[in-house]
């Protein structure tokens, strides 16, 4: 009993660390533009599909390039960094595409929310003309966590080892994030352009560099979500990268558009309530982050940690 | 190459864009379309597969005012879903409404999946043919698309057209000005829902069978792209390019499956290349008062 619980809460903290991760990256990108990256989705797919290429993954019979992989294998970690990192860059490009051409001319920044939307459909498309609509599965067991033991004993549970794993680099992530955008120059350099860009600029803050910085962090933590979702569970496809991208928006409306503390209670929230849906009702799962999202907006549409909404005229 | 069924096909996306142009023409970005017309198919197609007195026959065939009996309960249905969202999400910013409007799309999918009566994964079929050939859907849904054309047509002149208009260009000042911002969005949120709810329920019988799929975020997508391509400014705009960005696919299945590709490049690119679609007012007014006279004609975004 006691050990089927520990299992279920453990359960909730890893896939609501992952939540945290999409809806920190909606958040970074939130607090700069004011804007949702809708392609933020695509990029978690993308960060599964690079770890498991960078790993030596083959592609399967229904992609562009049947029985195609990189020639040789890195560990997992290394892969997951690389894949990330590419992730983020893709960020970037998703960055230059969508959002800067209406920033150039001056446009209803709202209208970013529509082209990053295509940018992801574009990408996740892509990603299935390469890869195949088909399902992956990552190595398990020793061999893709170099060494470690697949399984651990703990408390009389037994515990996954890459559970324990998606859920301390999430954790890490996770706190990471605010104490760099608390202390580090970089990150007050960033909280300053959020406040107000024109200021910023005047204190000497490259506000586009900076703009740019939050969407190579925000591509990569959602590469790193997809990295760990694709190792500890599977890729099952193109699109699973959309249905996180989704339940991230419903994880970022619970916390509070823009606020960080209030993605990571959020996700940890979400992933806690998705881990204890009995299993017969396991098929209205998908429901409940966006039935949690109703009664967010009926109840508190600040969100849990959110400021109150100030309409600047 | 184009047959009676595309050109169904092609009048039900020109519909669907509709449905999304309506809350844009006021503004505000629904992506909830799929979730009406999920809503309106799947209610036609447990009607007229399980209620017996609207007159399914044992061959298959359906009697046509119980299909137009359904169409307008699908649209009835759809509205009054959108009346209890929207009042719930419309005062809030418009980046709320996107978001909430997807989170609607993802219930009633799981819903639909999920639940008892509804089909699972299959769904509902063998659903009752109310026309033996295409040529008959094809007349519905021309009859479909001219009442919800005609409908956009005359809102453009109406006061509600124009306060739409006004809410779209400055909500603020809108809402100064004395219109009730909050009921004009709703208006035109439940509007769009009734003529996508209306449109599956026609769909529902005109595909034989039903499921969630029917209903998922990829129609917001390509729902989206109709509006995108064909433009906002005027209801020509989304009928255009439902019609094109339907009927383009299946010319170009020989090149492969490229659709989504191709819609999402739309959405990525029309908004920056072409800001208000093809079909602007001052085309129309080139054209020769096709349209009404632009109630502005600064390039607003």
């Amino acid at each position: 009993m006691i050990e089927t619980l520990l299992q279920t809460l453990l359960n909730g903290v890893a896939g609501g660390g992952v939540y945290a991760l999409v809806a920190l990256g909606y958040t970074l990108v939130f607090s700069v533009l004011g804007v949702i990256n809708f392609a933020q989705g695509a990029l978690f797919s993308l960060g599964g599909y690079l770890t498991f290429l960078l790993m030596g993954g083959r592609i399967g019979v229904n992609g562009a390039l049947p029985g195609w992989g990189l020639p040789g294998g890195l560990p997992f970690p290394l892969a997951l960094l690389l894949a990330a990192a590419a992730s983020g860059l893709v960020g970037l490009l998703v960055e230059r595409l969508a959002f800067t051409p209406l920033r150039r001319r001056g446009a209803d920044p709202m209208l970013g929310l529509i082209t990053s939307l295509g940018a992801g459909v574009v990408l996740v498309n892509l990603l299935q003309i390469l890869m195949g609509a088909e399902g992956y599965a990552f190595p398990q067991g020793a061999d893709a966590l170099g060494g470690l033991p697949a399984a651990l004993a703990i408390g009389g549970a037994r515990i996954r080892t890459i559970q324990l794993l998606l859920l301390l680099v999430s954790a890490g992530a996770v706190l990471a994030l605010p104490l760099w955008l608390e202390h580090s120059r970089q990150g007050q350099a960033l909280r300053a352009v959020a406040e107000d860009p024109t200021t910023a600029q005047l204190l000497g803050i490259n506000s586009e560099a900076m703009l740019r910085l939050a969407f190579f962090l925000s591509g990569a933590l959602a590469g790193l979500g997809g990295g760990l979702i694709g190792v500890s569970v599977s890729l099952p496809g193109p699109y699973f990268g959309i249905g996180y991208g989704l339940k991230g928006l419903a994880v970022l409306v619970l916390g509070g558009l823009g606020s960080v503390p209030g993605a990571i209670a959020g996700g940890l929230l979400m992933g806690l309530a998705e881990a204890l849906v009995p299993s017969e009702a396991s098929g209205w799962r998908d429901a409940l982050a966006f039935a949690i999202l109703f009664a967010v907006l009926l109840l508190r549409p600040g969100g849990l940690l959110g400021r109150r909404q100030l309409e600047k005229v | 190459m184009i047959d009676n069924g595309l050109l169904v096909q092609m009048l039900l996306g020109a519909l669907l864009g509709l449905s999304v142009y309506l809350p844009l023409a006021a503004g505000q970005l629904s992506l909830a379309t799929p979730a009406f017309y999920a809503v309106g198919g799947t209610l036609a197609a447990l009607l007229s597969t399980r209620w017996r007195a609207l007159g399914a026959t044992a061959g298959g065939g359906f009697p046509v005012p119980s299909l137009l009996l359904e169409l307008l309960l699908g649209g009835l249905l759809a509205g009054v879903l959108a009346l209890l969202v929207g009042r719930l999400v419309l005062r809030l910013r418009g980046i709320y409404l996107a978001i909430a409007t997807i989170a609607l799309v993802e219930i009633v999918r799981v819903a639909i999946l999920n639940l008892p009566f509804t089909g699972g994964a299959i769904g509902i079929f063998s659903i009752p043919q109310p026309f033996s050939e295409a040529s008959g859907y094809l007349l519905m849904a021309l009859l479909l698309l001219a009442l919800a054309g005609g409908l956009c047509h005359r809102l453009e002149a109406m006061p509600m057209g124009r306060a739409m208009a006004a809410i779209r260009d400055d909500e603020l000042a809108a809402a100064c000005m004395g219109i009730d911002t909050t009921r004009v969005k709703l208006t035109a949120f439940v509007l769009s829902a009734m003529v996508a709810g209306s449109s599956g329920a026609l769909a529902a019988h005109f595909l034989n069978t039903w499921n969630a799929r029917q209903g998922s975020f990829d129609v917001s997508v390509t729902t989206l792209a109709f509006v995108i391509l064909g433009g906002s400014r005027t209801w020509l705009g989304p009928v255009l390019g439902g019609l094109l960005l339907t009927a383009l696919p299946e010319l170009l299945r020989p090149v492969g499956d490229v659709r989504l590709v191709l819609f999402g490049l739309v959405i990525l690119l029309g908004p920056v290349l072409a800001p208000q679609g093809l079909i602007t007012p001052a085309l129309l007014e080139r054209l020769g008062g096709a349209g009404r006279e632009p109630a502005s004609r600064e390039d607003h975004p």
